[in-house]
């Protein structure tokens, strides 16, 4: 809590007074402003607030999605998804397989295309815009391209490789130990632009005296960019990883439109786990799996921005 | 000051939590609306045929057939009209259920046969059929599937045999002029094709979907009981017993007949392959012969099972499949009119519109047949073939992790060990 000393022979003064009765006056908001945020709360209660305190309610029973009778189960739920839903163990490891190779690489992508293309120049405008492109398109078509990149027999990845005379002929996503990497690439290209956009927008924000000042101390590219850029983009670092976090959880669209509903057990990570729940009327185990989910995202961005933290200290 | 401001933020966070908690203790399972639940179906009330119905159904490629249809139908009852519905059919799986049991859509709608059947009617949302005359208009023994506790809730309208297709000049091609009779038979059909330059079977590995359908025909002989899924779901069998591990081992001897890295395989170059004539069977079934018409091609096509065991022991010769279940939704305010329109698809003329428009068998009796492809291979209605059983399965797990292990094998798994992952998942399904 915090308090505003006033000096007390200010205080004394008329003019102290009008000063404190000016100030009373500007911070007491009016009754009426108090209905503005009304709209926006109501539209956050209905369609956020109320369906995840649904979620825990459903979460501890046995509802099927339609019966009118369920019973309360307390935290079996819970406990089968720690302990006995090999399904969910193995969403979640490839869903980390994911997360990881998204995050890495499309940061680091997005980072190295803002680096080179940080100038307003005409070509860097154009160049932004075509690897912008990808983002503007819905997962769907997305998918539906790439399906047919990977397809093994008619897809362009073959016949690429065919092409450059290597004699290997992939599966892509029929390759259970490497399919998760190959939908990841997808993704990487699907969404790279746009991280590439927050960066850009951070980049510019650096003051260019910073540069200047280094450059006659002697700084070399490399220590600019480690002693200058990382830390003053940590903001639009710190979104672009949660960003990016968040979207390889959510993955959902992406994961459907190349592996088919339901996908194969390589191809399933939570988002799509928690839905096959839903279609195969567990809704209360469902609902049970869309609070862990909830739970790992969070514990994993909030990992992140500590990790980001210290990492974009001004080293 | 300070104070008072955070004592009116308080009382407002207490505000809202209050209203939350208020309005999530009214909300909660069972409360939703829809369906009648328990399956206590009223019988359909007499009424005029009026309104807008509303038809959900799956058959995206079929919109014009049906719209023809409609257009009939309007022209007989001039206060209807009638919307079709359409969802992907995946998708209309996992999600139908939800989108019909309140009425606002599907007042005619379908069901895949199996688990969404099972669901629907535990939901109420099949009215009860039974004893209407156009429950008369089909073929008792195929509309089975469309039946649950003695009650007619649905009418199973297409007859779909969920086995391979066949490009008959390529077996010719091959010297192949009979079906194999048995196992051996059919790799030595499946050396010949390759000996001649064929693709022996496009199986769309890719898709689970689409890759389970040769699962009936690998499983049909070697089990020892047609309900084999049934009894896999329950415990009574197992993955690992030596039936399902045949047929694992006879997935693996298939390896070097399936186009190359096939897991990859979706279903629409599995199609290309067999329309442009590469491959000789197209694993799916008979409701992709239309699709592979359009691509083009003009050979003549048959249908042919795999035969897992020797002659003597085979008690199937292929598989066959009535589902598109029709129904009549219990929440739907316009009940008579929904009726009345089934029963107009279910008139043996419409029925052949439909048929012969988008190359589907029908369950319904006495239709004509005049698509060449459906005269082709109209012979298998009378033949020795077993309701396709990966539809026993009303575990989607389950039945993703049984089908999973056949594609795993053809990806160069070890049988036992696909057996054994399988095997895990269905024990932690079953409890």
């Amino acid at each position: 809590m915090t308090t505003t000393e006033v000096d007390p022979r200010q205080a004394a003064t008329p003019a102290g007074a009008r000063r404190r009765r000016r100030g009373r006056g500007a911070t007491r908001a009016h009754p009426a402003l108090l209905l503005f945020p009304l709209p926006a709360l109501a539209i956050y209660v209905v369609f956020f607030a109320i369906p995840t305190v649904q979620a825990v309610q459903y979460a501890v029973t046995d509802w099927d999605g339609f019966s009118a009778t369920f019973s309360n189960v307390g935290a079996d739920n819970f406990r089968r998804i720690f302990t006995a839903d090999d399904l969910f163990a193995n969403a979640l490891l490839n869903n980390v397989k994911f997360m990881l190779v998204v995050v890495v690489f499309q940061t680091a992508f997005a980072l190295l295309l803002a680096v080179l293309l940080v100038k307003n120049s005409r070509g860097s405008i154009l160049l932004r815009a075509l690897f912008f492109f990808p983002t503007i398109l819905s997962s769907v078509s997305v998918a539906f391209i790439w399906k047919f990149i990977y397809d093994p027999n008619f897809g362009l990845g073959n016949r690429v490789l065919d092409g450059v005379g290597l004699d290997v002929q992939l599966a892509y996503l029929g390759e259970a130990s490497t399919a998760i990497y190959w939908v990841a690439l997808t993704q990487v290209w699907f969404h790279a632009g746009q991280m590439m956009v927050i960066f850009v927008a951070g980049l510019q924000a650096v003051p260019a005296e910073l540069y200047e000042a280094a450059e006659l101390d002697g700084a070399g590219r490399w220590a600019q960019f480690r002693h200058i850029t990382w830390p003053m983009i940590a903001p639009a670092t710190a979104i672009v990883v949660a960003y990016t976090t968040i979207q390889s959880f959510k993955a959902f669209d992406l994961i459907l439109g190349l592996g088919g509903n339901p996908p194969k057990f390589s191809l399933d990570i939570l988002s799509t786990r928690i839905y096959t729940s839903f279609a195969n009327s567990e809704f209360g185990y469902a609902a049970a799996e869309s609070l862990v989910f909830m739970a790992v995202i969070a514990a994993i961005v909030v990992a992140q921005r500590r990790v980001l933290r210290l990492t974009q200290k001004d080293v | 000051m300070q104070n008072r401001q955070i004592n009116r933020r308080n009382l407002l966070q207490l505000l809202g939590l209050t209203g939350l908690a208020a309005t999530a203790a009214c909300a909660g399972p069972g409360s939703t609306g829809g369906g009648q639940g328990g399956g206590a179906a009223e019988p359909i009330p007499s009424g005029p045929i009026e309104g807008e119905i509303s038809f959900a159904h799956w058959r995206a490629e079929d919109q014009q057939v049906f719209e023809q249809l409609i257009a009939a139908f309007v022209a007989q009852h001039s206060g209807v009209s009638i919307t079709q519905d359409i969802a992907p059919s995946n998708d209309y799986q996992s999600t139908a259920l939800q989108r019909v049991r309140g009425g606002a859509v599907g007042d005619v709608f379908t069901a895949f046969r199996g688990a969404q059947f099972v669901d629907m009617v535990k939901a109420g949302i099949f009215s009860d059929l039974t004893g209407l005359p156009v429950v008369d208009r089909y073929s008792a023994a195929l509309i089975e599937p469309g039946a649950s506790d003695g009650k007619q809730y649905g009418l199973p309208y297409q007859l779909v045999f969920n086995m391979p297709v066949s490009n008959l000049d390529a077996l010719e091609a091959a010297g192949v002029s009979e079906p194999p009779a048995d196992w051996d038979g059919f790799l030595a059909m499946c050396e010949a094709l390759r000996g001649a330059g064929f693709v022996p079977i496009a199986w769309p590995g890719g898709e689970p979907g689409n890759a389970g359908h040769l699962f009936n025909s690998m499983v049909m002989n070697n089990a020892p009981s047609p309900d084999m899924c049934t009894k896999l779901e329950t415990g009574e069998y197992s993955c690992t017993d030596d039936w399902f591990l045949k047929t694992l081992d006879q997935y693996a001897q298939l390896r070097p007949y399936v186009q190359p890295n096939a897991t990859g395989t979706a279903v629409e170059p599995a199609q290309q392959l067999f329309a442009s004539g590469q491959a000789a069977l197209l694993a799916t079934g008979s409701f992709h012969i239309a699709a592979v018409r359009a691509l083009g091609a003009q050979f003549p096509v048959g249908l042919l099972s795999p035969i897992t065991t020797s002659a003597g022991e085979a008690r199937y010769e292929g598989i066959h499949n009535a589902t598109f279940i029709l129904g009549v939704n219990t929440a739907s305010d316009v009940r008579p009119a929904a009726l009345a329109f089934i029963e107009f698809l279910s008139d043996p003329v419409n029925a052949a519109v439909y048929a012969n428009g988008t190359g589907q068998h029908l369950t319904v009796s006495g239709v004509a047949y005049d698509n060449p492809d459906l005269a082709a291979t109209a012979g298998w209605l009378e033949r020795r073939t077993l309701l396709a059983p990966r539809f026993q399965f009303t575990d989607l797990d389950i039945r993703n992790a049984v089908e999973n292990a056949c594609t795993q094998v053809i990806g160069g798994t070890d049988p036992r060990q696909a057996a054994e992952d399988a095997q895990r998942v269905v024990d932690q399904r079953i409890g």
